[in-house]
């Protein structure tokens, strides 16, 4: 007879490994990072100070992280655009039609390229005798918009004003394929009979899509909604290859890498992430009374 | 009796290994870093290290290449673990923002005996303004050489290379206006402070930033009148090393600016732009030296456990014959007095192969080269992204020069003088 604390037990012996490595990968950086946010860091002699929030401080009067703070939140416009477009494409291809696995992979691809790879190709793209400019002329040129000399030479990451978008663009096709995935698991726990007694009803497609697909996969939706919202606060990577945070697209993480690698301040590093997790959990206690299930 | 004997080789033996190995532990291991030359360059730092590994009885030095991105992140790590190499390799600029953090060693006292070897611009640069001293042994070099597409500028009407840098930006504009094509494709992206101290004009003086006088506006308004006029790319500010060759092979721009190393490229990748190359000099303006300068240097982090065997090893790489050995492998340039003297620089003086003649060129212009960097500055991630802002907004016909100037400078003021 096993009693419910050799279970408790059991239980924590099959997390052990998991949280083990947690532990020393996640929480322990995290709690560091947290002490770091409040202290003088000497690189040099590896000692620490309590610095009375002097990082808090100068970040709250320092107009570049203002300026990084409102482009980090400006790329969450991208979250909402990128759900739809998944579930939509999701819904899209869960139809058993032939072929419909390589549509559902070549969703997928851009999810598993590296950042760095696909941004140099989208600089070509983007660039201003680049492929996007090249299609637009063609095309405007077809429609008589444009006559025959003349192109469009827009700078999509050399424009402050649009750059930061086309980022953003780069970000949706970049990660739609990995939330279409997530959204093709959840249609597929929706039992059939729902659909079909939806649609012996007389429902039409619009209908279905929002009286029964949406509110089934609404935990699949808080899921990817928190997870985009965090990686679009979290964008980096995709702004350092694609314009170094030139042209209006410093954002909140290419602050704090560039105050902890350029200027080894790691104590200012670590308060701005701080101030950046602290975005992250705001909106996710939002999106859970959202999405959430109410009790 | 057999079994005694047997037993006897068996200790002798086994002590001979003990001592070897004990002999081997007592040889002061050191490692050093050299920054993005593998695989190019793998023959030619295996030799080094090999040859200076043999000179010594009890050092081992053991090579390690990091890639330039991963090159900061990768040592600041290893600075905040306690697991720095004992010798890096370095650019100047880098090497100015460690001393300045403290987190490197000077060696002034060390490099004493044999610092006269180096030329005065790379002692120069090794010896950080903060607090004078000096805190890396010069390694190779390389300069700003000017390339040209000789059919295009033929075709421009323009007869010679030009010989100033106003000169070069009237050859560039006229490129554009008679044969459509960009005309030169100044380095904008790694920052304008360097144009600035090219031309001769101070960015700081006595802690204040002074970056917005009538010249410096002139300077930036040249730049935006050429990117108007399109004698400069459109896209000018996201052109790298490898945009500007590509920029140059697929001849969509006349002139550009690089070290001999680039022009290897064009031989192999645009053969037919090869053969049209012209070469010349870069321009000296008022700071009287050409633009694109820039000198690695071998720099001892202060974590360092054996400071006078990575000094050692530095005095080794950096000695007249490795740095003439690493120069010809890599189309650099050494920064010793006697290596920059070998005749093997001029050997390309007379002849009509660019590369060749790109090395004599740039064997010329190393002498007065210095490295265009500002350093000691107290948020300089902050401070240096907001100025090249400014001059972007400026140049690319955004801002007007003097207002996007002075907001800078401003900016930089507030930065300076919340630091006292």
């Amino acid at each position: 007879m096993k009693t419910s604390s050799s279970y408790t037990a059991i239980a924590y012996l099959f997390l052990a490994p998991a949280l083990i490595l947690m532990g020393i990968f996640t929480f322990w950086p995290v709690g560091f990072n947290t002490y770091l946010a409040f202290q003088d860091y000497s690189l040099a002699d590896g000692t620490s100070t309590w610095n009375n929030f002097a990082h808090f401080k100068y970040i709250y009067g320092e107009e570049l992280f203002h300026q990084a703070i409102k482009n980090s939140l400006l790329c969450l416009l991208v979250v909402p655009v990128i759900q739809l477009a998944a579930l939509v494409v999701a819904k899209l291809v869960n139809d058993k039609l032939p072929f419909i696995t390589l549509f559902r992979a070549s969703y997928y691809i851009p999810v598993i390229t590296a950042v760095s790879i696909a941004a140099v190709v989208w600089t070509n793209v983007y660039k201003y005798d680049g492929m996007l400019n090249l299609v637009l002329t063609w095309f405007l040129q077809k429609l008589h918009i444009l006559a025959a000399g003349q192109v469009v030479d827009i700078q999509w990451i050399g424009d402050p004003k649009i750059a930061i978008f086309s980022v953003m663009g780069f970000v949706f096709w970049k990660g739609i394929g990995y939330y279409m995935v997530l959204y093709l698991a959840g249609l597929q726990a929706i039992p059939a009979e729902v659909e079909e007694a939806a649609v012996l009803d007389g429902a039409n497609a619009w209908q279905r899509f929002w009286k029964i697909t949406v509110p089934m996969v609404k935990p699949t939706i808080l899921l990817c909604t928190l997870l985009s919202t965090i990686a679009a606060l979290k964008i980096f990577q995709e702004v350092a290859v694609l314009t170094r945070g030139q042209s209006d697209t410093y954002t909140a993480l290419f602050y704090v890498y560039a105050q902890a690698f350029q200027n080894y301040n790691f104590g200012r590093a670590a308060a701005a992430s701080l101030v950046v997790t602290f975005f992250c959990m705001i909106l996710a206690v939002v999106q859970f009374r959202f999405f959430g299930d109410k009790k | 009796m057999m079994k005694f004997k047997r037993s006897l080789a068996l200790t002798a033996a086994v002590f001979a290994v003990t001592t070897m190995t004990a002999m081997a532990a007592e040889k002061t291991k050191i490692e050093f870093w050299s920054n993005s030359l593998s695989p190019k360059f793998d023959t030619v730092m295996k030799d080094l290290t090999g040859k200076f590994n043999a000179s010594q009885g009890d050092i081992e030095a053991k090579w390690v290449d990091v890639d330039w991105d991963a090159f900061l992140p990768r040592l600041t790590a290893s600075l905040a673990g306690g697991t720095a190499p004992d010798l890096v390799n370095l650019p100047k600029p880098w090497m100015d923002e460690l001393a300045q953090k403290k987190l490197l060693l000077p060696i002034t006292k060390q490099v004493a005996g044999f610092k006269g070897n180096y030329t005065q611009g790379a002692l120069k640069d090794v010896t950080y303004e903060g607090d004078k001293q000096i805190y890396g042994m010069p390694w190779y070099q390389v300069t700003g050489v000017l390339f040209y597409n000789k059919e295009l500028l033929t075709k421009a009407g323009v007869k010679e290379a030009p010989k100033s840098f106003t000169e070069l930006l009237s050859v560039a504009k006229q490129v554009k206006e008679k044969t459509g094509v960009t005309g030169f494709a100044p380095k904008l992206n790694d920052g304008f402070a360097g144009w600035f101290l090219y031309d001769g004009l101070p960015v700081v003086k006595n802690g204040k930033a002074v970056f917005n006088s009538p010249e410096h506006v002139k300077l930036v308004e040249a730049f935006a009148d050429a990117y108007k006029s399109g004698a400069i790319p459109k896209d000018a500010y996201k052109m790298g090393f490898e945009e500007q060759i590509a920029a140059f092979d697929g001849g969509k721009v006349a002139i550009f600016a690089e070290g001999a190393h680039a022009l290897k490229r064009t031989q192999t990748d645009a053969p037919k732009i090869y053969a049209q190359t012209g070469v010349a000099p870069f321009p000296l303006a008022r700071g009287k030296t050409p633009f694109g300068g820039y000198l690695f240097v071998w720099s001892v982090p202060k974590t360092s456990k054996h400071a006078d065997a990575a000094v050692k090893l530095g005095q080794f790489l950096t000695s007249d014959d490795a740095q003439l050995a690493f120069a010809k492998a890599s189309a650099t340039f050494p920064s010793t007095n006697k290596a920059l003297a070998d005749a093997f620089f001029q050997a390309g003086a007379k002849s009509n192969d660019p590369v060749a003649k790109a090395l004599s060129t740039a064997a010329d212009s190393i002498k007065v080269t210095q490295t265009l960097t500002v350093s000691g500055l107290p948020d300089e991630a902050a401070m240096n992204k907001k100025l090249d802002e400014a001059v972007e907004a400026a140049i690319t016909g955004r801002t007007p020069a003097k207002q996007a100037l002075d907001e800078a400078a401003a900016y930089w003021n507030e930065k300076f003088s919340a630091k006292k």
